[in-house]
């Protein structure tokens, strides 16, 4: 009869990582540099852009925009997506460690979470599934249904992603309460 | 300028995006206006990027086909943008950074119109690339980036909140 509540653990691991991203010079590191918060916002928001820009471009080829585009040379463009996900994911990183407890107990960040996660899953399934197929069809050959699925998966995620976490900042929790 | 801005703060619709709790008032247009950012700036930057040389098989001019979503995203933000202007507008228009943001935003759309209209005056596909659009595009990477930066600064740099005494 000694089982741990799964909620109560759950919880205690919560308050065991927002104590240690609080123990790691982030935060310290943005309280010093008054504009290192802006400066990484404006990166992540530049970084959006480079994402939306070139993975949302690929999403809509693939739901049947613009067909005369071959599908591999506009691939040649999603480098620069993964460039702006990765300046995203570093100033992300940057947010959560300088200021765990509002992502962590924030209903909006759980759903830009699972946003992520999904777009995650979806980009698996095309590179393991459909990207061989993909990378042979030329000017005005529709992707197969999977793909467009995957496509209109992925555009969907994204925006839900800038949904979720633009509006973050209006469901921080308005006291630290542990 | 405020009394312009006591009477704009004090009308209805100003007073709705600022203070209705809703999450579709405020929060919501400011959502709508990062989206409409994303395909703004980003397709219009993956049309630069293009013709800076990145994926230079993809013919500049089936990207114009894009334009619709462009135009898509330049209305949702120019429509979400008055509204957040209307919201705070002394916070805004006391602010030199604000008329950086619209400077830039205005030079980026010149740069990428121009570019446009040569890729769709070429009639020859692929289009040939010149100097001066390697130019064009360079400037309307560099007009984006201040312009996302500037509007981001919008909400640490203003001296001002509201011109009203509420």
């Amino acid at each position: 009869m000694s089982q741990e509540n799964p909620i109560s653990s759950l919880e205690s691991l919560r308050q065991q990582l927002v104590l240690w991203l609080e123990s790691t010079p982030a935060g310290d590191f943005v309280t010093a540099y008054t504009w290192a918060w802006p400066i990484a916002e404006s990166f992540h928001f530049v970084g959006l852009c480079l994402l939306v820009g070139t993975i949302g471009l690929f999403d809509l080829r693939l739901l049947g925009f613009a067909r005369q585009i071959p599908l591999p040379q506009l691939h040649r463009l999603i480098p620069w997506g993964i460039a702006g996900f990765s300046i995203n994911a570093a100033s992300g990183s940057l947010f959560m460690a300088a200021a765990p407890f509002q992502y962590l107990y924030n209903e909006s960040f759980y759903f830009k979470a699972t946003f992520l996660g999904v777009a995650g899953v979806n980009v698996a399934v095309f590179y393991l599934l459909f990207y061989r197929k993909i990378v042979t069809l030329g000017a005005g050959e529709q992707a197969p249904l999977p793909a467009r699925i995957i496509g209109g998966v992925s555009l969907l995620m994204w925006i839900g992603v800038m949904c979720a976490g633009r509006l973050l900042t209006f469901y921080r929790p308005s006291f630290r309460f542990f | 300028m405020d009394p312009v801005f006591v009477w704009l703060e004090q009308t209805a619709l100003s007073v709705w995006v600022r203070e209705s709790p809703s999450m579709f008032a405020f929060p919501g247009i400011l959502t709508l206006h990062t989206i409409g950012m994303a395909f703004l700036v980003g397709l219009t930057s993956a049309f630069s990027l293009r013709t800076l040389g990145f994926a230079e098989r993809v013919p500049a001019s089936e990207l114009l086909r894009f334009v619709p979503v462009v135009w898509f995203g330049f209305v949702l933000n120019l429509v979400s943008g008055v509204l957040l202007l209307m919201a705070y507008p002394a916070k805004a228009l006391t602010n030199p950074v604000f008329y950086l943001k619209l400077t830039t935003i205005a030079l980026a759309l010149l740069a990428v119109r121009a570019l446009g209209r040569r890729v769709a005056a070429a009639s020859s596909a692929p289009v040939p690339v010149w100097p001066k659009d390697h130019v064009l595009a360079s400037l309307t990477l560099a007009f984006w980036v201040v312009s996302v930066t500037a509007g981001r600064f919008l909400a640490y740099t203003h001296s001002r909140l509201l011109a009203s005494d509420f």
